[in-house]
């Protein structure tokens, strides 16, 4: 366990609560024993380097992928435990926002928001119709209910996506770097969507990005994770001021650091033949 | 190539082969709840229907007009010409219409098949089913296996058609056979259960196989553009190896 990290207060507000969670995909351990609060109503970010496992935890939260020990509960229930019924049942309450948007390219922006509701809820299209232009309109796009998604820009794509994970007015938001590709403007829509969402509905958000100015715009609480391991945590403010060699890579901007600069290679002297190689 | 590497080539052929067969049983367990998504089922009949129309009926006609040119030339030698028109038919209804539809809705379909749902999962969209708790396997993979069941006899029955018209067009029009003899003397010898439902169980195994193959490798297709490209190749490869080696095999015991 790293001594520098406190862990995380168990609590009942707690939404999304992880423990001890350890898994491999084939030889290469992702997380190897990761704890984890996300208070309820809260703002949670994930930051840490690319390849760490941070879209992987997001699987394991709605139990697309489950972990090989540990416990996942989100809404005090166990994921790691729950029928496919029930997963399903469980996933009706989680908006997930994926990194590329993933919406079904056959339908249009309308279609693609009415797909969830479509296929679980008898309604009258007239209602139906109704939901969709309300969420449509939260996120701006109302207008464009009518275009194919090969129409939209990467910023618009995002938002109908967003518009098309609350469309059950869920409890739970994940979002999956949700601003990698924007150009500022977008990228400010897309952070005050999720502000919004977050405080007028008190829907329960967890960020994976690494926008540090978004994030501290947004976050109430930072987790950095690496190697596996929660290398720090807490606020955005107090996490860039805390004095770690991770934190000060990740905040400071060194290139070098606990995540090296150069990938794993022979000593480079030997390799330019200026020694003789150790037997 | 070394041995080595040799026994892993073999060993991955059977690897994939026992993922194929277990990939074959998920979906046909997500065929029942597919039901519910009856109109994504037409409209994937359709699809594969209309996308290989064309190709389908070019083919037919062309393969019923060399077919009548070889077997005119056989035939005279004979003096049996006039059983044409009987040859024409049992060659197209037992071998080449199931046969040639297959590979040619296998290039045609399939690969768009493939396509489509590679792309579908390099772009997250599988996933994003499964998260709005869809389950892709009945959405997805089952209405495109059982399109492919439905549009094949469909589409070789129109090939056939085809293929005797062009048979026609050469025998009665061009080299100037009775129209009667050809017509008649068909007819008379073609059975409906020996000849025509046999190709017809063919032509429903063949489409079986064909989007099997085709859905099976966009699903597993690795989530980049090479993967998705490679997967497509692979779904033509496959696709006519196992078209005629299963063509040989149920001829063997059809006969
Ligand atoms: N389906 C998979 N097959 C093999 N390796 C995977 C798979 N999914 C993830 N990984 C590996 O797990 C690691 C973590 O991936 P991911 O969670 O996507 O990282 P992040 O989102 O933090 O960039 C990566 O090194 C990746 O190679
Ligand atoms: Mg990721």
């Amino acid at each position: 366990m790293n001594p520098g990290v406190a862990q995380p207060e168990s609590s009942a507000a707690a939404l999304v609560q992880v423990r001890g969670l350890h898994t491999r995909i084939g030889a290469k351990t992702i997380f190897d024993g990761l704890d984890l609060d996300v208070p309820r109503g809260s703002v949670t970010a994930i930051m840490g380097p690319s390849g760490t496992g941070k879209t992987t935890l997001l699987r394991h939260l709605t139990g697309q992928l489950r972990p090989d020990t540990g416990s996942v509960r989100v809404d005090g229930e166990e994921v790691t435990k729950l029928s496919r019924r029930d997963l399903f049942a469980l996933r009706e309450r989680i908006g997930f926002l994926f990194q590329n948007s993933a919406l079904l390219t056959d339908f249009s922006v309308f279609e693609n928001i009415a797909f969830p509701l479509r296929q679980h809820a008898k309604l009258p299209e007239e209602l139906l119709r109704d939901i969709v232009l309300t969420k449509l309109q939260a996120v701006g796009l109302r207008g464009a209910a009518q275009l194919m998604p090969s129409e939209l820009s990467g910023g618009m794509a995002r938002r109908v996506a967003l518009a098309r994970a609350i469309v059950f007015d869920p409890m739970l938001i994940l979002y999956d770097e949700p601003f990698v590709g924007l150009d500022p403007i977008a990228l400010n829509q897309v952070l005050r969507l999720i502000r919004t969402l977050n405080h007028t509905l008190g829907i329960t958000s967890i960020l994976v990005a690494h926008e540090l100015a978004a994030i501290q715009k947004v976050a109430d609480r930072v987790y950095l994770i690496a190697n596996g391991k929660l290398v720090a945590q807490g606020a955005p403010d107090e996490l860039a001021r805390q004095d770690s060699p991770w934190t000060r890579q990740f905040f400071g901007g060194e290139a070098d650091g606990p995540v090296p600069f150069h990938y794993p290679a022979p000593d480079y002297a030997t390799e330019l033949g200026f020694r003789e190689a150790h037997r | 190539m070394n041995a080595n590497l040799r026994r892993n080539w073999l060993l991955q052929g059977v690897v994939s082969l026992g993922e194929c067969g277990l990939f074959f049983v998920a979906v046909a367990g997500a065929v029942p709840k597919s039901l519910r998504y009856w109109r994504e089922l037409c409209r994937q009949v359709w699809f594969v229907g209309a996308m290989s129309l064309v190709i389908v009926m070019t083919c037919g006609l062309f393969v019923g007009m060399v077919l009548a040119l070889q077997l005119f030339n056989t035939l005279s030698i004979f003096g049996a010409t006039s059983e044409l028109g009987t040859a024409v038919a049992l060659s197209l209804f037992r071998e080449l219409g199931p046969v040639v539809t297959a590979l040619l809705v296998a290039g045609r379909a399939g690969t768009a098949v493939t396509a489509e749902i590679g792309l579908m999962r390099a772009t997250d969209q599988l996933d994003a089913m499964s998260m709005m708790a869809v389950d892709p396997l009945a959405y997805v993979a089952a209405p495109r296996f059982l399109a492919g069941i439905i549009a094949m006899p469909l589409l070789a029955c129109v090939f056939n058609a085809m293929g005797i018209f062009g048979g026609h067009l050469v025998g009665v029009t061009w080299l100037g056979l009775d129209n009667g003899t050809f017509w008649g003397n068909m007819t008379s010898t073609v059975m409906l259960q020996r000849d025509i439902l046999d190709g017809v169980y063919k032509s429903i195994v063949f489409g079986g196989v064909v989007s099997l193959i085709a859905v099976f490798q966009g699903y597993t297709a690795p989530p980049t553009s090479e993967g998705v490209a490679y997967s497509t190749t692979r779904t033509v490869v496959f696709s006519s190896i196992v078209i005629l080696a299963f063509d040989f095999v149920m001829t063997a015991f059809m006969t």
